[in-house]
Order: C-alpha cells, then structure tokens, then sequence
C-alpha cells in the first residue's frame, strides 16, 4: 500500500502519460528522392532547412507515398514517432531532392477570396461563404521545382497560401470534429494565370489555375500537433527577395475547421 | 520457291496482317466486383448487356486497376485483345457489379455549352472557346449505383490519346452551380455520387465514329434529352488539344464532353430530381447507365 505522498505522486505521474503524447521535436514528412534511390522514399525533415532522415530505411514495411502512408493513419504515424525519437543518420539537404509532400491526392481544393485584406485589395465585398474552386492534381510540384510560364498567358501572378492537408476520411464533418481530420499544414503557391481565370473560360477559374507547375507545395508536411495554432502564422511571398507579400493566418476569413465543414458538405 | 499464283496469294496475306487489326467484336472493357473476389477485378462486357469474362483469371499478371492497366498502354491492351479472341467463361450479369470503367482518375474535366442547341435553350450566344471545368475524382460512381440527393488544337494526334468512351451523367445541383459559390461551378457540380460512369469503357477502335452517336437520357422512362454528338461544337480532338495547353493528360484522365438539350433546369417550369427518381443515360454503340435518386 502506497503511503498517501507517494500515491498523489504515483497518481500525477499516471496522469502525464495519460496526457496526449506533446513531442518535443515537430515532426516534418517529406517526399523525396536521391541519386541512389530506385523510387521515392518517405523520410523526415530535421527542422526547417535541415537534412533527411529515411522513414523507409528506418522501417521497409512503411509505404512509399505519403498518400498510401497517411491512409494508414496511427499505424504508420506511431512508426514516424518512434524513428523522430530515434537517432538516426540524416541524409545532407543538398543530396536530397524534395518531392511535394503528396502527390496525385484524390483532389486539390482551394478558397478564394479568404483574407480581409485581399478582397479589400480588389475592391470586392468579404464573401458570405466560401468560394471554392480546385487546381488538378497534375498541377502539383516540389518545393524548389521550376514554375513553368506558359505561353498561353501573360498575366501569371504570385499567391501564398497555407495547405491543409486531410489525413482522416470524412462526409458531413463538424467544425467542431475538423481538426482531427487534418494530418497537418505546408505551404502553396496558387499561382494564377490572371488572363484565363478572371476574362477567358467564362470566367470559371479552373484554366487559369490549373496548369501544369501551378501548384508547388512542401517541403515538408508538418503534422498538426507540431504547429501551435495554424492560425497565428506570419506568412509571405517574395519575388526576387522582394516582399510582396505579407501578412498572418489570422487574417483567413474562413478558417481551417469551417473550411472543412463547409466543403464537406 | 513458290508459284508465281501461290506467290500474290501470299502476299495478299501478308498485307491482311499488316493492316491495322480491325476487331469483328468491340473491346469494352470494366472494371467489376462479384461476391466471391477479395477485391475488384478487370473484365470484357461480351456486348451492351452482356455477361463479364474475368481478365485477371485469364492473365494473372495484369493489374487489377483500369488506371494502372492504360498506364501500360499496349503491353496489357495486347493482352485484352487475346482474350477478346479467345472463348473464356462468362460471368452472367446478374452475378456481377459494375464499378465505374476507371476510378480514381487524375482529373475529371468538364466542358460546358457544348451543344448548338443546349446554348439556344440558355439563349446564350455559343462560346468561341471551350468553357471548362471539373468534378473531383470522389464524385465517380458505377453505372448502376445511387446519386445521392443533397439536402443541394492543331487536333492532329488527340485521337491516339483516347484509349475509349463510356457513357457519362453530369450531374448538377443548379442552385450551387448558378448562384452560389461566386459562380464558380464546382460545388454544384462535384457532391459525391454526381458522376456516374459506364458501363464499360469501350476502346476507340470498337466505336465507328463518337462523333456520330445517338445520346439521350431519361427520366422515369421518359424521355429528356434525345440528340446526336454530331451536335458537339467542340469535338474530341479539339477538347483534347485544347484542354492539353494547360494540363498534361494522364492515362485515365477523363473528359466529360458536354450535354445536349432537354435539362432540366430552363423548362418552364423549371423540373428537377426527386427522391425515387430513375435517371438512364444511353449512347448508341456504348451502353445504358441507369441510376436511381436518393
């Protein structure tokens, strides 16, 4: 029988591992390739700018594309978990080629016109709702890939966006229940072929943001639970180290849980 | 040596094989399940209606997804076609699912306004250039499965790059598509269940001439819409050159290349689907989807 100190003590420690596990590392999946790889592997950042550890190395039972991995839900995640704790050897970032964190997704949703600031640029009224268009998946590239400018357009313009990325299968979801949904965050670039999305095609987007290269993504997918609040990110866009763009995910209209709610729909 | 007779004889052979193989039977090819397979298996639909010969018994080593089988171009077409010559068990239709002929695709694409007629109903001038859009790929379901109702260029070479038509139904919840979401088209028409596919996907050598096809669709076995795809503006090859600028196709891409008069939505009044409702889509040469409203 445990004295009544040591119980307290014994109670509070069954508490701390009852909590949600907090690592203290934030895990970053990549996509990527190197000379000596046959195909792509699934690997892991170390922290923004660092090298890559080989998740497949790490396990060969996991998958090899994010889709199938992030499919598998707690089962390949908890696998993830155990090679972040893990010392492992890291792959230098210059030997490494980045891969969009995922690749051929069931589909690309995007929201238009979800910053305050960014209707008021165009003299447009704050939307009641979402306005959702989409990218093919085709359009998707790596974090350090060429934009390719095509010679159908000559409006090509600049738009950074934070991605959410789904990790759990779901209809009629809950804004309450969407975070739970979301396997994590990295950064878009919609870049937009201003021509085609606002004067050509009836003006119905697609075209104009559709084609091939438009989407770079990565580079890494950062889990949920490594980001503190998805919605108090400085985020920017430089053209040639100039700002032309900058501002904070506070400023999304529609946020991450509504979006899915929304759409979901 | 053989006798100069003998000798044109053999020839005249030689240039039979050399011609492009025309089928005597179509190559409709679908994707199915039946109770007793683990997961969906390849198959021949032996004619519109017919039962299913099992592709993947007849070579194990074919895969098991339509995307991956065009993925592999002529090394598992060639194989389907052995099978087309060859007499195999069939599968009868009842015993059968059909799944859409490709799931999963990299892309959906939509053209909108693409029939003289279907503008003259809108009383819309028709467009100088294809007007696109898309559904997502989670919108395709089998031919014969529920729409579920929400509470709502140079064209030279485009042809070598269709591996087949099937039929297809667009369906569009109107409200979404005309006057929510910033008119931008795709909620309307991307809920899950709004794009029935099939039943087959019949390969491009099997059809005489897409071009020249008789569409229609009807409504509780009445008919809705009734016309030909001569009616199409913008035809095959033009979408594909078109469309081609802006996205790289991938094998399995689908394209759903507009509807003709007789939708719903500009009769006076205005008629919509309801709940028990059944839809039958039908292409001559292709086949008949049917799905029912819930």
């Amino acid at each position: 029988m445990l004295s009544s100190g040591k119980r307290r003590l014994f109670s509070a420690l069954l508490h701390v591992q009852k909590r949600p596990c907090q690592p203290s590392r934030a895990m970053r999946l990549v996509q990527f390739q190197t000379p000596h790889l046959e195909e792509p592997h699934l690997g892991l950042e170390s922290g923004i700018g660092g090298g890559v550890v080989d998740l497949n190395t790490f396990d060969p039972t996991l998958p090899k594309t994010m889709l199938q991995f992030l499919e598998q839900g707690e089962t390949t995640l908890s696998v993830a978990r155990r090679a972040l704790a893990t010392q492992l050897p890291v792959l230098p970032r210059s030997q490494v080629t980045f891969l969009a964190p995922v690749t051929r997704p069931d589909k690309v949703v995007c929201v238009g016109m979800n910053y305050a600031d960014h209707c008021k640029e165009q003299n447009v009224r704050v939307p009641k709702e979402p306005i959702i268009f989409s990218k093919f998946s085709s359009s998707i590239v790596g974090p350090y890939d060429e934009i390719i400018l095509p010679p159908e357009s000559e409006e090509v313009d600049w738009e950074v966006e934070l991605a959410v990325i789904i990790g759990k299968k779901g209809k009629h979801i809950k804004a309450t229940d969407a975070m739970a949904h979301v396997a994590g965050f990295t950064v878009a670039h919609d870049v937009s072929a201003r021509d085609w999305q606002m004067r050509r095609n009836g003006k119905q987007w697609l075209l104009g943001k559709t084609f091939d290269t438009f989407c770079p993504l990565g580079p890494a997918l950062v889990t949920r639970d490594s980001i503190t609040d998805p919605h108090n990110l400085k985020i920017c866009c430089r053209v040639n180290g100039e700002v032309v763009q900058s501002s904070s995910t506070n400023q999304m209209l529609f946020k991450t849980e509504e979006l899915i709610a929304w759409v979901s729909q």
